[in-house]
């Protein structure tokens, strides 16, 4: 077994560079990179993906190689061209680093790894308050991944939409607390937000309260922070968790602990599809 | 705090987060492996010793800086600096650049200036910088100390820190190649089996503890200074953004930010495992306490100055 160790060395290896590769591109074609990086990344990524792919073709070209020439045949004791330099991994490392190589590949085909639970936005807090995102204004340093929560690009706030709800987003409501004026362009109006649901277990007496949240990521999910505002509605929508919702309903945001409090009086609750970008930079 | 408030796992969010890391990583990781790769086919060993001041200690400074000139962020570093020290890179040298390249990265440097505009942005750049270099420098200067099998993982410098495997002779343009993406291979894998490892470790500890069971500890000097640097430890975040998630600590003084920001770079929970790939245990585990504590002190004394930003 111990002498097959180098071959099925260079095979694991090849076959893991493919597996990952295939992996990375697999998201890309399916538009899955933006649920896990800043898109300032995710080229860096899918660049990374071909790159996978282009050493597994020299390693099977090395394996083949490998296969032509015997051990030793220049002098030394090792091949050429490959990866198979070392010998030092006896079968338990061998099989320990085969283990732990194709492990993210049984964790991305698991199918489960594609959003937060409600158990992460508990253990991290949902933010009101703009002051606890990353704030600094970096787009104008180039290069580095923007964390700036501003207002959105939305034209539905500046034009003073009125015909259908106007779509207003989560940092909106949250902007808004700190800027009177951008506040007054929709306090009272009918707004249309899309978020994911997440029950309240305090502040909310009547049991008619929930969270519609955003996550705001600096850059990949693992530093997502949940942000999100607070809706009243007279029912509460039979949704599971994190599940992806539309509220329609009136910004008002009424001082409630001392602070002032976004909170969107709802009158329609639907679930909706995940936006195709679910964070917000 | 009852258990239950503090600590809660849930598979979905530790695969989610764990998924995120790794692919985030995962460029930098490969781009340090084929410059890996590419130190090893094209830097004759004679070249580096000649760059390299002949004076050990100037050499240490001098490494604390060639991240200015080789950037390489902390996912890239362990395949370079491996590849250095197999090169002749004297492992004092070696170190010394692998802690301050994630802080002097020109990049970093900029965003770290973006990140606290309007919170002493120039101060907190030029201490982490300053701090930095200093630490990755005094590291440096103690591992003079230590022969380098004490501090190596062994077979490091084994066979193939020589030119053992590099054969005489003119080789075509598609051989040069085939070696690099050949020892690239080889790197990208044997570092990614401990970044795998550390990432795993990363995604459980940030997405099963509360985050807020550090906020009582802002309010001490020394307690949030330790807390900070082992949030920084546990989020594992880039040196090139980690200074956005510092900024934003508000309840935190700004010496404990400025811990968070050189001790992350230097030894975050992805970054342990990933030394292992090049490092003995027993060096990690003293280089892990000194660090803490050479920089938990450092910047005790700084926040005690009650400096105004």
């Amino acid at each position: 077994m111990r002498s097959l160790i180098p071959l099925l060395t260079a095979v694991r290896n090849a076959v893991a560079l493919l597996l990952w590769g295939a992996g990375v591109l697999w998201l890309v074609a399916g538009g899955r990179l933006s649920t896990y990086l800043h898109p300032s990344l995710q080229t860096f990524t899918m660049v990374a993906g071909f790159v996978l792919l282009l050493l597994c073709v020299s390693s099977v070209m090395g394996l083949a190689f490998m296969h032509r020439e015997p051990v030793g045949s220049c002098g030394c004791d090792h091949h050429h061209h490959g990866e198979d330099h070392h010998h030092g991994d006896g079968t338990a490392v061998f099989f320990f680093k085969a283990l732990v190589l194709l492990f993210p590949v049984a964790v991305l085909l698991s199918g489960n790894a594609d959003r937060f639970t409600t158990t992460t936005v508990a253990n991290r807090g949902v933010v009101q308050d703009l002051t606890k995102l990353p704030s600094a204004n970096a787009a104008a340093v180039k290069g580095i991944p923007t964390s700036s929560p501003a207002p959105s690009s939305n034209p539905g706030v500046s034009s003073g939409k009125t015909s259908g709800p106007m779509p207003l987003q989560v940092i909106d409501m949250l902007y808004a607390i700190q800027m009177p004026s951008y506040r007054e362009e929709f306090e009272g109006k009918e707004v249309e937000m899309v978020g994911q649901f997440v029950p309240m277990t305090t502040g909310t007496p009547k049991g008619d309260r929930f969270q519609v949240i955003r996550m705001f990521i600096t850059c990949c999910a693992a530093d997502a922070k949940p942000m999100g505002v607070t809706v009243h509605g007279d029912t509460l929508p039979h949704v599971s968790e994190m599940q992806w919702v539309r509220v329609t309903g009136k910004p008002t945001f009424p001082m409630e602990g001392g602070k002032r409090t976004p909170i969107l009086e709802a009158t329609k609750i639907e679930p909706c599809e995940a936006p195709s970008d679910p964070f917000v930079y | 705090m009852p258990a239950a408030q503090w600590f809660q796992f849930s598979l979905p969010d530790f695969q989610y987060s764990f998924l995120s890391i790794l692919l985030e990583g995962l460029p930098f990781l490969l781009a340090g492996s084929l410059l890996s790769g590419i130190l090893e086919e094209f830097l004759p060993p004679s070249l580096l010793a000649r760059l390299l001041p002949s004076n050990p200690r100037l050499a240490i400074v001098a490494s604390a800086f060639a991240g200015l000139l080789i950037p390489v962020c902390e996912c890239g570093i362990v395949p370079v600096v491996r590849r250095l020290l197999r090169k002749g890179l004297p492992v004092s040298c070696g170190i010394t650049y692998m802690l301050a390249a994630p802080i002097v990265n020109p990049l970093v440097i900029l965003s770290t200036l973006a990140a606290f505009r309007g919170q002493g942005a120039v101060e907190m750049t030029c201490l982490r910088f300053s701090l930095g270099v200093f630490v990755a420098v005094v590291t440096g200067m103690i591992c003079t100390r230590f022969a380098p099998f004490s501090i190596l993982r062994p077979g490091i410098l084994g066979p193939e820190d020589s030119d053992h495997h590099h054969h005489q002779g003119p080789e075509n343009v598609s051989g040069r190649l085939m070696n690099v993406t050949g020892t690239a291979t080889r790197d990208f894998l044997d570092v990614s089996v401990f970044f795998i490892l550390g990432a795993a470790a990363a995604a459980f500890f940030g997405t099963a503890i509360n985050q807020e069971v550090i906020l009582p500890l802002a309010s001490s000097l020394p307690l949030s200074i330790a807390s900070m640097m082992g949030l920084a430890s546990v989020l594992s975040v880039c040196s090139t953004t980690d200074a956005f998630i510092a900024a934003t600590l508000t309840a935190f003084p700004m010496a404990a930010k400025l811990a968070f920001l050189v001790f992350g770079p230097m030894l975050d929970l992805k970054l342990l495992f990933l030394y292992g790939a090049a490092f003995s245990r027993r060096f990690i585990l003293l280089l892990s306490t000194g660090l803490f504590l050479v920089i938990g002190l450092l910047c005790w004394r700084i926040g005690s100055l009650h400096l105004s930003w």
